[in-house]
């Protein structure tokens, strides 16, 4: 793969029609079941619930029939990190009653809850990647803009509704332009003698290799942006105007089932310790 | 009617001297418009012509109240575009497709992107629906409704652009130069469905820098520093003689040819417009002496290859499922000091192909040879190949990074290390090269130069590291007339001085007067491949390519099929002009 493929890095538009169960659920049941499975997950306490949540994204994943494995790839990379933040936790746990010592270094003792803390830093971090990708991979930008809609519409006169699910949109339009963008800026640089993707120089030489890169990528940002709003405007876009969602969505009994299953779900994450 | 007098029925847009003034960030004011007032008529087909700077686009933006007057007035079908209240119903009334295609699109999807302006309008879901269909279903992308507008191709973007503004049923439509990024192909099926709309009684309003665009149209109106110096029929504007050249633009190519020809054929009628009305206006005048035989062509010179490519193959992402074939089995000879153009539609593979021959991407399948370098070789280090073999993207002016054009030109030159008075003699002469003042343009601001002088900083921070090879993909895409001319005439001295040029160009008149050797790929592989005039003469290949002619070889084709004894490699005016002199003697005085 060539060292100028900036598009690779962001797990954006991913999404895999499989035409599965899942895939075929309410866009909106969709998107909420995510939000409480990621808030379970987030808030439990005890190793048996995230467990729980392990076995029940395994599920998940082979009913929308995507590889787990392909869940679990951006897990790597983050993993050095992951095990940095792991070991200070551990460092810097202290306390009177920790439960029996395996390892005593000094001052310093290895006990049965920094096993406990660790293994639950891990397992959490992996439910929730696990269930990020599978977000992705079951819900398409495009739907995941309409569920927003929907889900946001009943607070429309407390929030600004429209502008919100238009910033999503635009993000998400923008994010792979600008990559696109930046591989351009950065492959003319080094058309110019950069050493971008020589991987040689020191740190301070890297630094003032990025500003070359970034100041046409901000300007293009910028002019992009006014061309996009200029555009919107001439299309009549007015964030205090009433506007319609031209797709409506028909909510089945199997996305109330869903729905339900994933709350009880997400309660027996967070209860079980 | 009675209503806003007898004498002057209402137009369907009146401009009352409108002027409008930018604020530059020093305070200062940019005047873009003066004083303009201009009626234009419902169903009109109206084109608006101008060098950079001349305050076209300001001009378009007042049509629908993206801008609003500063002084003066704009009526859209009566409504005044400061009343608030209206600005919905005018953004309705007049749509607008801009420039850069993936600038104007926002939604993930095709049909969510048309649906935008409806949603906005707050239209029923159903009706919604039924109108998107239809608009997609006109512009001939109700297949591809479903895919994520990025995938497509910018010809493709620009149809789903309209087809977002007619999905609002305007009854005026502006292209701000809507074609200029797009390849021939995609411009002749925009151009068509301009036709279409103006057919179906739309008033249309285009802004370009392509002459033969504007003699599309009913009426062109000329602009030069915010004022309209120009108001008529094409026929009209477009006369023989210099008076466009003042206000920075050209003739359109079939027009410039016909006022070249007056001299050979003082019967032709001139103005014309169109290749086609050229051929019917010349056919009757087909001289009765017998033409000259021509020495068969010199053989081209046989240098040895410089850059030398067998069999490459490219695949992008080739190790996931987007994996998206770029290059396949392409084979490709450029000999030491040539001139070599790369031709194809957008998507065909020459960036990716020009991307090989400086070492930005490496060969998965088959061999590149750039002079010394051997490109497979992975001890070899890329920056040995960027320092003989520059490389500018289109629009490189968008890299400008320096505050100071001195400083951006030195970029390059002091990553090598050389010392100081020597880069600032390597930065003079890379500034003359490319025909920028070095005392003149060293110390001024990058952002307030104009277009062109911003493109030429951009190239002579290339050369400014002394390549002996010079790549450029699209080297003249949005520039106007004026500035295009310049930079073709600054890259054949380059080459002059023994530079070896390669090119990719939608532009035919840009290879035919820089090049002698053209690649025609298509999809990834070679259609064609030889002296530029063999290829062109391929008539039939080329055709089905979706690519279009040079103007004199269209001439020349036209004639050679009513009889006329022309050699078929004709492809420049120079070259048609000296054959006919050879043939008519020296001709009348122009």
């Amino acid at each position: 793969m060539s060292e100028f493929d900036f598009t690779r890095l962001v797990p954006l538009g991913q999404y895999w029609p499989t035409g599965s169960l899942v895939h075929r659920l309410d866009p909106r049941a969709r998107l909420l079941g995510a939000l409480f499975l990621l808030s379970g997950i987030t808030a439990a306490q005890g190793l048996l619930g995230l467990t729980l949540a392990l076995v029940v994204l395994g599920l998940l994943y082979r009913l929308a029939r995507i590889p787990l494995r392909e869940g679990a790839r951006t897990l790597r990379p983050a993993l050095p990190f992951l095990l940095i933040l792991v070991l200070l936790q551990v460092a810097f746990n202290a306390g009177a009653d920790r439960g029996t010592v395996w390892l005593r270094l000094g001052a310093w003792q290895l006990t049965t809850e920094d096993g406990v803390i660790a293994a639950r830093l891990l397992l959490r971090f992996a439910a929730l990647v696990l269930t990020l990708n599978l977000l992705s991979f079951c819900l398409a930008d495009t739907e995941l803009v309409r569920a927003l809609e929907a889900l946001l519409h009943p607070v429309q006169g407390l929030l600004p509704v429209h502008d919100a699910v238009l910033l999503v949109q635009v993000t998400l339009h923008f994010i792979p332009l600008m990559l696109r963008e930046l591989e351009r800026i950065a492959k003319a640089q080094a058309s110019r003698g950069a050493e971008w993707g020589v991987r040689r120089g020191s740190l301070a030489q890297r630094v003032r290799m990025v500003f070359p890169l970034l100041i046409p990528l901000f300007l293009n940002g910028l002019q992009r942006s006014e061309n996009l709003a200029l555009a919107m405007e001439a299309r009549g876009y007015d964030g205090n105007l009433p506007r319609t969602a031209w797709v409506e969505f028909t909510w089945h009994a199997r996305d109330t089932l869903a729905l339900g299953l994933a709350l009880g779900l997400t309660i027996g994450i967070v209860g079980l310790s | 009617m009675a209503r806003y007098g007898i004498l002057h029925p209402v137009s369907f847009i009146t401009l009352e001297n409108v002027s409008y003034a930018y604020t530059l960030p020093d305070g200062k004011a940019l005047p873009a418009l003066r004083n303009v007032s201009l009626r234009l008529e419902a169903g009109e087909f109206v084109a608006i012509v101008g060098a950079n700077g001349s305050g076209k686009s300001t001009l378009a933006r007042h049509l629908n109240g993206l801008l609003l007057p500063q002084q003066g007035s704009v009526r859209v079908a009566g409504y005044d575009t400061r009343d608030r209240l209206q600005r919905r119903a005018i953004r309705r009334l007049v749509g607008m497709v801009f420039q850069r295609p993936e600038d104007q699109l926002i939604a993930a999807t095709v049909q969510d992107d048309v649906a935008f302006g409806l949603e906005n309008q707050a239209l029923p879901p159903a009706l919604i629906r039924q109108r998107v269909r239809e608009a997609l279903e006109w512009v001939g992308l109700w297949e591809a409704r479903l895919r994520p507008p990025l995938q497509l191709s910018a010809g493709q973007m620009q149809r789903v652009a309209l087809a977002g503004v007619l999905a609002l049923r305007p009854r005026c439509i502006v292209f701000d130069e809507a074609t200029a990024m797009l390849d021939p192909g995609g411009r002749r099926r925009v151009r068509a469905l301009m036709a279409q709309l103006h057919a179906e009684g739309i008033t249309l309003i285009t802004i370009t820098h392509f002459m033969e665009e504007a003699a599309e149209a009913q009426r062109v109106i000329v602009l030069d520093r915010g004022q309209v110096v120009q108001d008529g029929p094409p026929e009209m504007v477009f006369r023989c003689g210099e008076t466009l050249a003042a206000y920075g633009l050209d003739l359109p190519p079939a027009t410039a040819l016909g006022c070249a020809l007056r001299r050979f054929f003082p019967a032709l009628p001139v103005p014309v417009l169109r290749v086609e009305e050229l051929a019917a206006a010349l056919a009757p005048l087909r001289p009765a002496r017998p033409a000259p035989v021509l020495p068969p062509a010199p053989p081209p010179p046989s240098a040895p290859p410089l850059i030398e490519v067998t069999g490459l193959s490219y695949t992008y992402a080739a190790d996931t499922p987007l994996a998206q074939p770029a290059l396949e089995e392409v084979d490709l000879l450029v000999p030491e000091r040539a001139g070599y153009g790369l031709l194809g539609a957008t998507g065909s593979g020459k960036s990716t192909l020009l991307q090989h021959l400086n070492a930005l991407l490496r060969p998965q399948q088959g061999r590149v040879r750039v002079g010394p370098y051997d490109l497979s070789d992975p001890q070899l280090d890329p920056r040995m190949v960027r320092r003989s073999v520059g490389l500018a993207f289109q629009m490189p002016e968008m890299q400008i990074f320096e505050q100071y054009v001195g400083d951006e030109i030195a970029y390059g030159p002091r990553l090598l290390g050389l010392p100081k008075p020597e880069l600032r003699e390597r930065v003079r002469w890379a500034m003359e090269l490319v025909g920028l003042d070095f005392e003149r343009f060293k110390d001024r601001f990058t952002f307030a130069l104009s277009g062109g002088e911003r493109r030429k900083v951009a190239l002579a921070s290339v050369l400014a590291l002394k390549p002996s090879i010079l790549l450029l993909d699209e080297p003249t895409a949005g520039l106007d007339p004026l500035a295009r001319r310049e930079l073709l005439q600054r890259l054949r001295m380059l080459r002059l001085a023994g530079l070896t040029l390669v090119l990719s160009s939608h532009q035919m008149e840009d290879l035919a007067a820089l090049t002698e050797a053209v690649t025609v790929l298509a999809q990834g592989r070679v259609r064609l491949a030889g002296p530029i005039a063999d290829v062109f003469a391929q008539g039939a290949a080329w055709s089905a390519l979706g690519l279009d002619y040079p103007v004199v070889t269209q001439l020349v084709t036209a004639l050679r099929a009513q009889g006329w004894p022309l050699p078929a490699t004709l492809l420049r005016l120079e070259e048609l002009l000296a054959f006919l002199e050879q043939w008519l003697g020296q001709g009348e005085a122009p």
